[in-house]
């Protein structure tokens, strides 16, 4: 299985968010390694949202929308609100936040990404039902649109969530 | 940090990090026995979007060499080459070491897979090339740069690049990124290496420099 790519491909690219309602699209976040991309899904709209956030806080207004979660998340769900999805019944998935060096020792960046954005969204009652977090493989993910699939992509394997 | 230099600054600056970067090619060079070129390098004051496209964009895979860069100079330096050219240096490197003759020679099917012996002498070469690089550097500056112990990464280059990145924006939205590529007789090594300090030790570096306030 190879990730699609097609004129609806839409690339969140480091510190930025896709947005689509329609079934075309795809929504994909390249090569992953400490970020952390969460995926929103509304099953009855099927408006669908990606954002590949960087690091656990930092000031708002950095330029990026959401390259922070503190100041990004709120953000990027009032968009995924926007553009037609119902929050309360959104299916959220992350992955990401691995630790690829392990040298220097001052890198565990993707292990905070993973606790912030588990404890920001149930500070605003939501959960993620689904995880590809941690390890030390890159992933690229792709949000399907019109089935809310969430496809996992790394060097050595491909899975779906 | 905002740090604005004037085109007299950024020649010093651009003058020093070329001939770190010429070290670094000929440290490269005499380990493996041939005449590495190193391009003029580019110096460029970037977003981390901009790094990770000079590496070919986030999802090319790379061979990365890693080294922490610590002491008077802190950040961050990676050696990547592309996965064919990476077994090409590999052989380079070991037919200087080992003689010819010796060296494994059945081509792998699988360009991800590389075996013990080429891993560890790409490592040292990225250990080589960074140390001559910081060594030039360190020649400025009043305290030593310590390098870290070099890890060798196969991998996106978003996935590997994103977590030094990560720890420089925490300075700031711009990372000065340092770059060039090697060739070996005449042809090109598709080989870029990235230094990265840290805002706070590049304007110790840029004041041992005297580039500040030229």
């Amino acid at each position: 299985m190879t990730l699609t790519e097609s004129p609806s491909l839409l690339v969140a690219g480091i510190g930025e968010m896709v947005l689509s309602s329609s079934p075309d699209a795809h929504l994909v976040a390249y090569g992953l390694g400490s970020c952390i991309a969460l995926a929103v899904w509304d099953p009855r709209t099927k408006v669908g949202g990606l954002a590949h956030f960087m690091l656990p806080n930092g000031p708002a207004n950095s330029g990026s929308p959401v390259k922070f979660i503190d100041t990004g998340l709120d953000e990027f769900l009032h968009a995924v609100e926007a553009k037609g999805a119902v929050l309360g019944r959104c299916i959220f998935k992350a992955a990401g936040a691995a630790a690829m060096l392990t040298v220097g020792g001052g890198l565990a960046i993707g292990k905070r990404n993973a606790e912030a954005m588990d404890a920001a969204l149930k500070e605003r009652g939501h959960s993620l039902v689904a995880t590809a977090l941690g390890g030390n493989a890159g992933r690229t993910v792709q949000l399907e649109v019109a089935d809310g699939r969430f496809l996992i992509k790394s060097l050595s394997s491909v899975s779906e969530l | 940090m905002t740090l604005t230099l004037s085109e007299a600054g950024q020649n010093v600056v651009a003058g020093t990090f070329g001939k770190a970067m010429k070290r670094a090619g000929e440290a490269l060079g005499s380990m493996s026995g041939q005449i590495i070129e190193v391009q003029t390098p580019m110096l460029k004051r970037c977003s981390a979007a901009d790094v990770l496209a000079m590496a070919g964009g986030p999802e090319s895979v790379v061979l990365a060499v890693y080294v922490g860069i610590n002491g008077s100079l802190e950040g961050h330096a990676l050696l990547l080459f592309s996965p064919a050219d990476a077994h090409r240096l590999a052989a380079i490197l070991l037919a200087g070491l080992l003689g010819p003759g010796e060296l494994p020679m059945e081509e792998s099917a699988d360009v991800l897979n590389y075996d013990e012996l080429e891993l560890s002498a790409l490592q040292e070469a990225g250990n080589v090339t960074i140390s001559a690089f910081l060594n030039e550097l360190g020649t400025h500056l009043h305290e030593p740069v310590m390098p870290t112990p070099p890890q060798v990464v196969i991998e996106m280059a978003g996935a590997v690049l994103d977590a030094v990145l990560l720890d420089l924006v925490n300075d700031g939205d711009q990372v000065l990124a340092a770059k060039t590529t090697f060739s070996e007789g005449g042809r090109d090594i598709d080989g870029s290496l990235f230094v990265l300090p840290r805002a706070d030790s590049l304007r110790v570096l840029l004041d041992a420099l005297g580039a500040i306030g030229l």
